[in-house]
């Protein structure tokens, strides 16, 4: 690996990127921990069971690839709908698994949902596992890292997504209970993290899978998603939340105006944070509807995992082009999460496209 | 009968037979054990498996290696064949050990594997032996079939090795009461212990010692 | 420096910057590409370019390579298996093609340009040509061939009840390896082709030193000659295994100026040096069981300790693993061989 030689520290190059300056590079993101667990010949399950190796495995692999492991793209949730109110979920143990799936959500039954009762903010679900995890983090002199679903995604896992998007249409009533609980609980969980760690230290992470336009549609999203996350955001601002990352999973082209509007208004996130997109979403479109943010993305995972080396290595190239680019700044990774088994060449490829095309001269 | 003085001349001369890997010796003593009398329980096991236990010893002490080995086996099973049909039927309870050995899935060398059998025949365990490169689901098989107390998978490579933690699981899954030992080139006691093994053996003869002390212990 | 030109300087008895980090990785270049492991050893070009590439990923000095340690059966007239399942990381035998002395009596040589492997390995040699690599050829070694032809439980009985056969088969492997070396140096040129001599089964795990003194000392020490003779510079020794107390043996076969002897990590690094320090550049010897089971630290640590005793060997070391890491090696511990290298070899 005879690479030029950084020339700025890590903390440096992020710290550059949060000024709107230029870094000496383009950093780079892995997204979502699998990898790296299976990267240094830990098992996937370990990522819920076993905070110091969840920590170990980033650091190191973070080292090997030269990644950036502060405000790494989680994939470990602190807060799931499923456990956290009931239901059951089931480790990924099988060579062909990559997370935690469901087996059984809380509520199936509109009295179900009635019925639900708020759990214990502090020790539901793997949010003590998780609490761990972030204390390694803290010791490291890292921002402690929060991972959850959006208040529409929260609602939806405690009742299965199939069951909720029959219910926007059918019972919205019952969504709106279970969104509005599930962000309660986020924020109530958050608020425990507030607590041990201090707002100034904790980098809150949202994803939104169920808001992408391959599983509901706009209208939908401007009903059912988008006064909780200006609500959210209000709430964050009143914990003294300011470090903020929003991955806009999958297929979003549709909801980005609202979001865009969101996002220009005081009602928003704070700029710059950093907004994560899947391939589906052109990096230099998102930058146009969002010019305060940092953008991070977006090669496809499923390429890392199947794909050849060469080709991985022009997209990265033609990324990093169009992301160097971008006046709110840029990050390179993965679309969505690396899956685990990608062989390591094809993952490297990040690293090597960004060594020889990603320098800001 | 044979007196008691020539017993144990017959006894020595098959332990020693077995040392110095002189088929003709042993059949000549294994044969005298079956004309004069000699029990033939006492001339497996005070006879032929005591020159085994001797050769394990020169193993470990490198003064024996492979070719000696096989060659002291090879004078064993001369006596083996000669003196097993004139086992009593109540000789069969002495030792109702059995054992199911095999070379993990993948892999290929079996060397070991038979050296480790060697001793367990020579001990009058019964050994079902699978071979090599044998699949994850045939040790549980074989074990649930012979209700063997011990199943022994080997290694030699590091790739197949990993093969361990998974047969270790199915066989326990099964039967929690049956002994698992790993062994192999690249195992360790720790490495086998982790994989959820009950014992390990890093050489052939004291294969053996551990088998019986883990049966007892679990049963 | 740049890679080639490490090894290049290290080969010239030149000053380096830092200790090579060497490569003994098949499988885990086939996992590390994506591709399955028994291209590495039935397509040259899959198994060249995953070389390559990963080489290129871990900053590895050296290579590609081509072989294995079943060597022998195949090429002789027996069968071989490629690996399949995701527990097998190298060729294996199908079937041996001598088990009796009738069959040996019938034994010749084979046809150095189409038996068994040789077409591939011709192939990858090729592409070493066109790549501007070192040219090797992977042989197993005089009693390694003979135990790939012959099962080895019977060859082990045979050097004790009958020499004579075990002498004509290692006599049949020893002529075959200079059959074979002659022929790449046909094609390449003497200067350019090194060949790689892997000896696993003439470890003391399996043979006293007393057999390997009769039985494979005086084969290798001939083929060495021979090979050295035909002007090849440097020969590469993998002494794999246990093979103390046979050093003694070993430290008297001719390998080049400076041959290239690497270690399992059952020889001690020092011992090593003590044995070959002065002619040889010293190959070695990190366990790949704990590449393969250890902690990043573990490896890292043990990388430390080898890199230290073997930094100041006279005539050179590269660090490597003790024998191939295994295809499911977490790689991040390979890495850390990497990090071990650029945070302790460098030569200042």
């Amino acid at each position: 690996m005879e690479f030029k030689q950084d020339r700025m520290s890590r903390q440096e190059r992020m710290q550059a990127l949060y000024n709107y300056q230029k870094p000496d590079r383009v950093p780079i993101f892995e997204d979502g921990n699998f990898f790296c667990m299976i990267n240094v010949g830990y098992r996937l399950t370990d990522l819920y069971s076993n905070p110091q190796r969840a920590f170990d495995a980033l650091i190191w692999t973070c080292e090997q690839y030269g990644w950036e492991p502060e405000r790494h793209c989680s994939s470990a949730h602190a807060v799931l709908g499923t456990p956290d109110f009931g239901g059951r979920i089931k480790s990924p143990e099988s060579i062909y698994s990559q997370g935690l799936s469901v087996e059984e959500t809380a509520v199936q039954t509109e009295d179900d949902v009635w019925n639900l009762k708020m759990p214990d903010p502090k020790t539901a679900g793997v949010i003590p596992i998780r609490m761990e995890f972030s204390k390694l983090e803290e010791k490291a002199g890292m921002p402690v890292t929060f991972l959850a679903r959006s208040p529409l995604c929260s609602g939806a896992e405690i009742c299965g997504v199939e069951r909720f998007c029959a219910w926007m249409h059918k019972k919205p009533e019952l969504c709106h209970r279970l969104i509005r609980m599930g962000m309660n609980h986020t924020l109530e969980a958050l608020q425990h993290w507030v607590d041990t760690f201090g707002a100034g230290k904790v980098y809150y992470q949202m994803s939104s899978p169920t808001e992408s336009n391959q599983v509901i549609s706009p209208k939908h999203f401007q009903e059912f998603a988008l006064p909780y996350h200006r609500e959210f955001h209000k709430r964050l601002r009143a914990m003294g939340i300011n470090q903020f990352h929003f991955h806009i999973c999958g297929e979003q082209n549709l909801n980005l105006p609202y979001l865009a509007r969101l996002a220009a208004s005081p009602d928003g996130w704070p700029h710059p944070s950093i907004l994560s997109f899947g391939h589906e979403v052109d990096i230099t479109n998102a930058a146009q509807y969002f010019p305060k943010d940092i953008i991070l993305g977006n090669i496809e995972p499923a390429l890392f995992q199947s794909g050849t080396p060469q080709p991985i290595y022009e997209l990265c190239r033609k990324t990093i082009e169009k992301g160097k680019k971008i006046p709110g700044g840029f990050i390179l990774a993965p679309g969505c999460g690396m899956p685990p088994r990608a062989p390591g060449y094809n993952v490297w490829m990040m690293t090597k496209a960004v060594h020889d095309f990603g320098w800001y001269d | 009968m044979a007196s008691e003085q020539r017993a144990n001349e017959v006894l020595k001369g098959l332990c020693d037979g077995v040392v110095a890997f002189d088929e003709e010796t042993v059949g000549k003593f294994s044969k005298a054990a079956v004309e004069e009398g000699v029990d033939a329980y006492d001339a497996i096991t005070k006879g032929l498996a005591h020159g085994m236990g001797k050769v394990g010893e020169l193993y470990a002490a490198h003064e024996y290696f492979v070719p000696e080995l096989l060659l002291c086996a090879d004078a064993l099973y001369v006596g083996l064949d000669i003196l097993r049909p004139h086992l009593k039927r109540s000789d069969s309870g002495k030792s109702a050990r059995r054992i199911v050995l095999g070379v993990a899935e993948g892999d290929v060398h079996d060397i070991g594997k038979n050296l480790v059998k060697i001793m367990f025949d020579a001990a009058a365990w019964e050994v079902y032996d699978l071979g090599k490169d044998v699949p994850l689901g045939s040790f549980v098989e074989e074990q649930q079939r012979t209700n063997a107390d011990v199943v022994g998978v080997s290694a030699l490579m590091a790739t197949s090795m990993l093969a361990m933690p998974e047969v270790t699981r199915m066989i326990k899954t099964r039967n929690p009461n049956v002994v698992v030992m790993l062994g192999g080139a690249p195992l360790t006691r720790e490495i086998a212990r982790s994989y959820g093994a009950d014992g390990y053996a890093d050489n052939a003869g004291e294969a053996v010692r551990e088998a019986v002390r883990l049966v007892e212990v679990i049963k | 420096m740049a890679h080639k030109d490490r090894l290049d300087a290290l080969l010239k008895c030149k000053r380096l910057d830092m200790v090579p980090l060497y490569h003994f990785m098949f499988g885990f270049c086939a996992t590390n590409v994506g591709y399955p492991v028994a291209s590495m050893y039935n397509d040259p070009q899959k198994s060249f370019m995953a070389q390559l590439w990963t080489f290129e990923q871990y900053g590895i000095d050296g290579g590609p390579d081509y072989g294995y340690a079943s060597y022998g059966g195949w090429e002789f007239g027996g069968e071989i298996k490629f690996p399949s399942s995701e527990w097998q990381q190298a060729p294996s035998h199908g079937n041996f093609v001598v088990n009796s002395e009738e069959d040996l009596a019938k034994l010749r040589l084979p046809d150095v340009e189409k038996a068994g492997m040789l077409p591939l390995a011709m192939e990858f040699s090729k592409l070493q040509d066109k790549f501007g690599k070192p040219i090797s050829i992977v042989l197993g070694g005089v009693f390694t061939i003979a135990g790939n032809i012959c099962p080895v439980e019977i060859l082990c009985r045979w050097m004790i009840k009958k020499p004579e056969a075990a002498h004509r088969l290692l006599w049949l492997a020893t002529q075959h390896i200079l059959e074979v070396i002659h022929h790449w140096v046909n094609i390449f040129g003497a200067e350019r082709v090194m060949p790689n001599i892997w000896e696993p089964l003439a470890a003391n795990s399996m043979i006293s030193p007393k057999l390997f003194q009769q039985f494979v000392l005086p084969y290798v020490k001939e083929a060495s000659e021979k090979i050295l003779a035909m002007g090849i510079k440097h020969i590469y020794y993998h002494i794999c295994g246990e093979q103390n107390l046979n050093l003694p043996y070993w430290a008297q076969v001719p390998m080049g100026d400076p041959g290239l002897v690497s270690f399992g990590h059952q020889v001690d690094i020092s011992t090593a040096i003590n044995y070959f320090g002065d002619r040889c550049i010293i190959v070695g010897n990190v366990d790949p069981g704990v590449i393969q089971s250890g902690t990043p630290q573990q490896v890292y640590e043990l990388c430390k300790r080898c890199i230290d005793k073997g930094k100041r060997a006279p005539r050179g070391f590269m660090l490597m693993s003790g024998c191939e890491i295994p295809p499911m090696a977490p790689p991040c511990n390979v890495y850390m061989m990497r990090k071990a290298v650029d945070d302790f070899g460098s030569y200042d």
